[in-house]
């Protein structure tokens, strides 16, 4: 253990830290001492001041750290309040305000680390803890000036669907040079596939036209379609992309009506490759509707069985007068329709498939679209008697609900099952011409067993995560368990991922409707235009500093190193001759520490998170025990 | 076992009513009603939704103990005017139980 009156006679050591106390308004001092915090404080090695705030982010208390910086009473700062993720680019910007470096500042969470877990005195001792620490680091904080690197004007999207096709559009408007890279020769995605779209009713092909031309005629939009990524390097604003193009072959692509081709004709004879440098990458890359396995709700047992998205294509294709409904010369007097097929499945009640995976989320646009079918038919077909089975109906949203209200005054039978309980379809034996009867125990009908009698039978298929394994592991992307592709924060960072300088559009993120991936679209280009507008990028500095002196060019670093590219071994000429010697590369180190855990002469260390640093954080935990003596 | 009876409700049609589609199932009418008999008025409802013109029959006991103070229309919140469609029960009733019920 140290002695606290000794680490003060360490001549390198600021002598002038200030440490700043919140009560945030109760949220901590009702369970933190925070006066008695502030008392200890002032006794720590180093410390000049010690204050407190009921809120240290509010102006006042950011002006209590402005006032000391600018007396000269304080040169490093210590905030002790909420999480870092909340308010530490408000104090550090608080501490430029006052003209100093804004690295001369850490932080100690006494609010979800302290007062939201513990209570009493145990809650004070912690806090004293934690900012014991951080006033042991931050005597050894260093100013530090953040990472510059130019950033190119120009973005990627993944993906020309809806959302890849709005998010292109959104970027070139704000200024970017923009690559589209679409896999298909078609623009559109899986909604070209739709015929008139909930919840309003416009004609989609007309939505996917109009956006198309948007991109197509935009100049500063290059759209490669038949085209992947192949291979993928850099950092944020200095991306390379290796894009492959191949061979048309229109023939292995069904083409929906509503698809856009923009290149027809035009087939390049070899397959070719190009390396596309940019600055973000905008993945839009949507989804695959669920196939339902043989045997589900009748599905490929019997050819009177549709999913949804064939139902609609059937639809829209539908030309027979009269008030009943005919696919393919079969009169449909009355047809079930079936919800959450493939949707909000449960552990246990569902039947896994091949890998082990559920869907346990709800597809949220299966409702309203199967809904809008079924207006669509009643409009149109009044005498086709439509029986609805569902769990709950989710038509969230605007203009959403009243498809709901509106099937039912246009007739259509709801009826109700459990999870655990759900309707069967089987071949109808009653003897009347109906091919199918769909059995279900209704709910709305006191449990009663009800045989529904019907020409066919379509299930409302929902959305799965579409095969985007190459990508996941080229760009190292986080996946949730339901397999779409994972935002950073749900709520605070919707369309960043935790790569820095990627984003997601659309339903490559979760299922969502076409406002909803317009939505998304447009966030996430606004997001890498306002990334890469000023042409370079600032990043934190918190990342490996090889001390050339004592390097002694082992390469341990580089084995260790997990950021591809982040360390490599240079022949650097020193006055013993040429010497290997290892080189951080700032941008590409994510500042982990590997690299300084494995460097055999400690000449590899972190900026911001020196080891020193980290010693001096360890001697002031247990120093603290001597103080409180 | 109950099959469902496709047109059930357009014949209701004659009686008066066409509203009973409507009803979402919420059970508002039966929490209002005055009337202590398990699940009334929703339960007929429900049977002339699906067609269950029998349970309807059997049933029809219940329809002469309803008051007509038309709370359960005023508290409906789909506009599904149960007390109205009781009444074309009672018509629809009076039409055909000799007919098809053994009383
Ligand atoms: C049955 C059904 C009915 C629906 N009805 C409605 C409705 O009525 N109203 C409504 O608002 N919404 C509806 N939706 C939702 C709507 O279809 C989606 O919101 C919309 O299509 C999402 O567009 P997207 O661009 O996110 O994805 P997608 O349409 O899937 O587009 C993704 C594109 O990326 C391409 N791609 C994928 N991987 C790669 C890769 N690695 N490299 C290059 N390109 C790639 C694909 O080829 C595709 O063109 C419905 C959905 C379904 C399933
Ligand atoms: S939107 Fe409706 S049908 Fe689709 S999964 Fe959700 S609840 Fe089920
Ligand atoms: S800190 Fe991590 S990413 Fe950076 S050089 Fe060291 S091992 Fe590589
Ligand atoms: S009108 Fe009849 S069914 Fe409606 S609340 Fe009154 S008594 Fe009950
Ligand atoms: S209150 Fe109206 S909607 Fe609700 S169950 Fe009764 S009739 Fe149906």
């Amino acid at each position: 253990m140290t002695d606290p009156k000794k680490m003060k006679k360490n001549k390198e050591k600021s002598e002038k830290i200030g440490v700043y106390i919140c009560y945030c308004g109760g949220n901590i001092s009702d369970h933190v001492d925070v006066e008695k915090v502030r008392e200890a404080a002032e006794k720590f090695p180093g410390v000049a001041v010690a204050r407190t705030n009921s809120f240290m982010c509010s102006d006042p208390g950011q002006e209590l750290i402005i006032e000391d910086l600018k007396n000269g009473v304080v040169d490093r700062v210590v905030v002790a309040s909420c999480a870092p993720s909340l308010h530490e680019n408000t104090f550090r910007s608080a501490i430029t305000r006052a003209g100093a470096n804004p690295y001369i500042y850490d932080h100690a969470n006494i609010r979800e680390q302290v007062s939201w877990v513990l209570h009493g005195d145990k809650a004070t001792y912690k806090a004293e803890k934690l900012v014991a620490a951080a006033t042991g680091k931050a005597g050894l904080l260093e100013p530090l000036d953040p990472i510059r690197v130019n950033a190119r004007k120009h973005a990627t999207v993944i993906g020309g669907g809806i959302a890849g096709l709005k998010a292109a559009r959104v970027l070139a408007d704000r200024g970017l040079e923009v690559v589209l890279i679409e896999k298909t020769p078609f623009l559109g995605g899986n909604a070209a596939g739709l015929d008139t779209v909930a919840p309003l009713g416009e004609q989609c092909s007309a939505l996917i036209a109009e956006l198309a031309k948007g991109v197509l005629e935009h100049t500063a939009i290059t759209v490669l379609t038949r085209s992947e990524v192949v291979g993928f390097n850099g950092y944020v604003g200095n991306y390379n992309l290796q894009v492959k193009t191949t061979l048309s072959s229109s023939s292995a692509f069904d083409k929906a009506a509503g698809h856009v081709v923009p290149f027809e004709g035009d087939n390049a004879d070899t397959p070719t490759e190009q390396n596309v440098k940019t600055g973000a990458v905008v993945l839009a890359t949507g989804f695959r509707s669920y196939q339902p396995k043989t045997g589900e709700y009748g599905f490929d047992d019997h050819r009177e069985v549709l999913t949804l998205p064939e139902f609609i294509k059937q639809l829209s294709e539908v030309n027979c007068s009269g008030d009943i409904l005919e696919l393919n010369g079969r009169k449909i007097r009355a047809m079930a329709v079936i919800h959450c097929v493939g949707s909000r499945q449960i552990p246990g009640i569902h039947e896994e498939d091949e890998n082990g995976y559920l869907n346990e989320y709800c597809s949220r646009t299966c409702c309203s679209s199967i809904l809008h079918a079924a207006n669509t038919v009643k409009e149109q077909f009044p005498k086709t008697n439509i029986y609805d089975l569902y769990r709950d109906i989710r038509t969230y949203g605007r203009g959403q609900e009243e498809l709901y209200d509106r099937a039912a005054r246009n007739r259509v039978v709801f009826l109700r099952f459990e999870a655990g309980n759900s309707p069967t379809v089987s071949a109808n034996d009653d003897g009347s011409d109906y091919a199918l009867k769909v059995t279900i125990e209704d709910g709305l009908t006191f449990s009663e067993e009800i045989e529904v009698p019907v020409d066919l039978v379509v299930l409302a298929t929902g959305m799965e995560a579409g095969d985007v394994s190459d990508l996941v592991s080229m760009m190292k992307l986080p996946v949730g368990t339901d397999k779409f592709l994972q935002e950073v924060h749900p709520k605070l960072a919707p369309v960043e991922m935790s790569v820095s300088g990627i984003f997601l559009a659309g339903t490559a993120q979760a299922p969502m409707n076409i406002s909803e991936a317009c939505n998304g679209a447009a966030a996430a280009a606004v997001k890498t235009a306002s990334l890469l507008s000023k042409g370079y990028l600032e990043l934190d500095p918190y990342v490996a500093a090889v001390d050339q002196d004592l390097c002694r060019g082992t390469g341990a670093c580089v084995d260790a190193c997990l950021a591809d590219g982040a360390l490599e071994m240079i022949d650097a000429e020193t006055e013993n001759g040429t010497e290997k010697k290892a080189r951080v590369v700032p941008a590409l180190c994510l500042g982990c520490g590997a690299c300084v855990a494995v460097c055999p002469t400690g000449a590899i260390d972190l900026k911001g998170w020196s080891l020193k640093q980290y010693e001096a954080m360890v001697d002031m935990i247990v120093a603290d025990e001597l103080i409180d003596i | 076992m109950t099959k469902i009876t496709p047109d059930f409700a357009e014949e209701l049609k004659k009686y008066g009513d066409d509203t009973a589609l409507i009803c979402f199932n919420c059970g508002t009418c039966v929490a209002i009603c005055p009337l202590v008999s398990e699940s009334f008025p929703r339960r007929l409802i429900r049977y002339i939704q699906i067609g269950a013109r029998d349970r309807i029959l059997e049933n029809a006991d219940d329809l002469w103990k309803c008051l007509h103070c038309g709370l359960c229309t005023q508290t409906c919140p789909r506009a599904a005017d149960p007390g109205e469609v009781i009444l074309s029960l009672k018509r629809f009733t009076v039409a055909n139980w000799r007919k098809s019920y053994n009383v």
